[in-house]
């Protein structure tokens, strides 16, 4: 549907603040009768210039810096940055180092996942649900700072391995194993009660589908983009997930169902794949620091982040970062979010957006300022 | 000494109606919603009279309002409407005939609910406000399209809600009537002291179903609260008020859910509230149950769109009307 070629009368506006957004964004709804014809979600009043303040810092100062883009997949955003490094320098991690990295991004794509079911539900109006939700992902959090000291920015990954604090002895591989037994147990609980109750069905199935062909068209990605039946998960295409059986969870139909079911299932997939790291854990160190400093081009990476594909890239002039770029995946998902609610009542298109599971305040990467007095 | 009785017993149950209106939300939120939802949930008093007192000692600030007075004094107007409604169902107001009947309890609702549209219409708050500049950021796709606050959207659903959505409860309503063959609070009172309650009848059953789905709708309790969804018109046409006029905001909900109680053991059970009779105990137990159901079935249900919310509506209109048919016979 174009929406410029239609005659709209009425414009509902919410944000860039308001009470029912989680974050700074504004959304113009352009509704008939409370339908919406078009929509426009716009970012950019949060921009922390974090590519900014890493231009020019010495590398590892500059990685850590990238934890601060998100407070939820924090994780992701140093362990890429990370990998730009030793991509461009060579370095080799010990395989132990390797799959304690591997634990904390999945224990941190279920901290995410759990968080989006909790905040879908909000929106969805079930305030128990949500709650259930948010008292499980508790103890997720709490293996987070078990492991790095730190239930949000744990900073695990450095050049070479992880820090040796994160290193896992026997009590916290325990604890973690505990830790995935009862996630795996109450989520078990809640997909029964979700998938049963049919007020909520009622309220979900069907409302703001996204159609494979357009999610494609739309460079969807991440759990969204496998919610529409596309089969990609960039950890496949990891050579450190290469020995963990995992599967690829898709769905079909891309509406707000698929979605919160899909985020259920690959909370069962990444228990999988936390457990096997931890019955397989390799002896031996947990970082090599026997690598050199040297100038490198520009070196991209991407890695699968929990709401998707996640892009860092940099060069390194002098031991010191140069040019960063960093793009998440709500970048790529805004198209979709606007295009999800086109068709569909007021009161759906917030879940819409959310079903895309959107971080806005992450996307705001780039700011553009327009002299409005210039142009007349 | 008559007329002493009567001024002891409606201000002794109004004051009473209003002590226990304040304790009402705290009883949904800490004893109902925080239990069901695994967590430790606020005081008892918070919502109800704590978040009311705090309300009165806040500074007043000016609503964003064409009609700022207006906007203002509507929560006011419900609660005096709910007031009048709780003042005609004790016994010595029956003397003023036409307001102590059915008719009047209808039109003490209406008024309660139509308020609500002009609350919203008279609403602009800034969370809606276009930029005062064309959006260029993602280059304008419709830049010259009527604006709609939030607020608006909030009052025409308060339009759709008195045109659909409270015929449950009305229909409920007249089921004792019916039976009573009368409109008056007194004479269903007084059928019901000679055959026993309404409610241990068939239609007096069905009746309490349609009237308890009304009891929601009318306190846009989830899953009916279409007025104040928080996916968009968060707080609908709630948003502008501050300081007194929000607490009288929360003193109206909790004591409409004492009136209502009260409105259903009158009507259904015969017994009316009056401070001076131990059947208080059944118009307080009856103010009390409502809202702990209602908050069991809200803590397990998602907010309703007019999708489904039109079907669940029609669905309960039906109840009563078999109610009513079943009351006939």
């Amino acid at each position: 549907m174009d929406g410029k070629r239609e005659i709209i009368e009425t414009e509902i506006t919410m944000g860039t603040v308001h009470s029912a957004a989680i974050e700074p964004y504004r959304v113009r709804l352009f509704v008939e009768d409370e339908i919406v014809r078009d929509a426009e979600i716009t970012v950019g009043v949060n921009h922390r210039g974090i590519e900014r303040i890493m231009e020019g810092l010495p590398v590892e100062k500059a990685n850590s810096l990238t934890e601060k883009v998100c407070g939820i997949c924090s994780g992701v955003h140093l362990w890429n940055s990370v990998l730009v490094a030793e991509k461009g320098l060579g370095v080799e991690i010990p395989e132990r180092a390797s799959y304690i990295r591997i634990i904390v991004g999945e224990l941190e794509r279920l901290h995410s996942h759990l968080l989006y079911l909790a905040h879908g539900n909000e929106v969805l109006g079930h305030e128990t649900f949500s709650m259930r939700l948010f008292y499980i992902r508790e103890t997720v959090m709490e293996l987070l700072r078990l492991i790095g000291g730190n239930r949000v920015q744990y900073g695990v990954p450095i050049i070479g391995g992880i820090r040796p604090r994160a290193d896992l002895d026997e009590m916290k591989i325990q604890r973690i194993m505990d830790g995935m037994d009862f996630i795996e147990e109450k989520v078990e609980a809640f997909a029964e009660r979700f998938t049963s109750d049919p007020m909520v069905m009622s309220r979900i199935t069907g409302v703001c589908p996204i159609s494979r062909k357009d999610a494609l068209r739309l460079h969807v990605t991440g759990p969204t983009l496998r919610a529409t039946g596309v089969e990609f998960d960039l950890r496949t295409e990891m050579p450190c997930y290469d020995p963990f059986e995992f599967e690829i969870i898709t769905q079909d139909g891309g509406d707000v169902r698929a979605n919160l079911l899909m985020r259920v299932l690959e909370i069962f997939e990444s228990i999988k794949i936390i457990r096997q790291a931890l019955r397989d854990l390799p002896d031996g160190r947990v970082v090599d620091r026997n690598w050199e400093m040297q100038d490198t081009g520009i070196v991209k990476s991407y890695v699968e982040a929990p709401r998707g594909r996640l892009y860092h890239s940099y060069a390194i002039e002098d031991g010191r970062v140069r040019g960063s770029i960093i793009r998440t995946p709500s970048m790529s998902n805004i198209g979709a979010m606007q295009y999800a609610c086109i068709g569909h009542h007021i009161t759906d298109a917030q879940l819409g957006i959310v079903q895309c599971d959107p971080c806005f305040t992450c996307t705001d990467r780039a700011i553009e300022i327009i002299d409005l007095n210039s142009e007349g | 000494m008559d007329a002493s009785y009567s001024i002891i017993s409606v201000t002794g149950t109004v004051l009473l109606g209003l002590i226990v209106s304040l304790w009402l939300p705290g009883i949904e939120r800490k004893f109902v919603h925080a239990r069901i939802q695994q967590r430790i949930g606020p005081p008892v008093s918070s919502p109800g009279l704590m978040a009311a007192l705090k309300f009165f000692y806040k500074k007043t600030i000016e609503p964003c309002s064409p009609l700022p007075r207006l906007y203002n004094s509507l929560p006011i107007i419900g609660f005096i409407s709910a007031l009048l409604i709780l003042l005609f169902l004790i016994p010595p107001m029956y003397t003023f005939g036409a307001l102590a009947s059915l008719v009047a309890v209808v039109g003490f609702l209406k008024i309660e609910e139509v308020i609500y549209v002009f609350m919203g219409s008279l609403s602009r708050s800034v969370m809606s406000l276009r930029m005062p500049f064309p959006d260029l950021a993602r280059g304008a796709k419709h830049p010259n399209v009527q604006r709609y606050f939030l607020e608006d959207l909030s009052a025409m659903r308060a339009f759709r809600l008195i045109a659909f959505g409270s015929f449950p409860i009305y229909i409920a309503l007249f089921v004792p009537a019916v039976m009573a063959g009368s409109i008056s609070i007194g004479d269903i009172v007084a059928y019901q002291a000679a055959n026993g309650p309404v409610l241990f009848t068939l239609a007096g059953v069905v009746g309490t179903v349609a009237f308890f789905i009304g009891y929601m709708i009318l306190l846009n309790e989830y899953p009916f609260a279409i007025l104040k969804t928080k996916a968009d018109v968060i707080e609908g046409p709630y948003m502008e008020y501050a300081s007194k006029y929000r607490a009288f905001v929360y003193i109206t909900r909790g004591f409409l859910m004492f009136t209502l109680g009260c409105l259903f053991s009158v009507l259904f059970i015969g017994v009316p509230p009056n401070i001076l009779s131990w059947g208080i105990l059944v118009n307080l137990a009856a103010a009390v149950i409502f809202p702990i159901i209602m908050a069991v079935f809200s803590a397990f249900a998602p907010v309703f769109t007019f999708k489904q919310f039109y079907p669940v509506t029609a669905a309960a209109s039906v109840i009563g009307v078999l109610a009513l048919v079943v009351a006939f016979v």
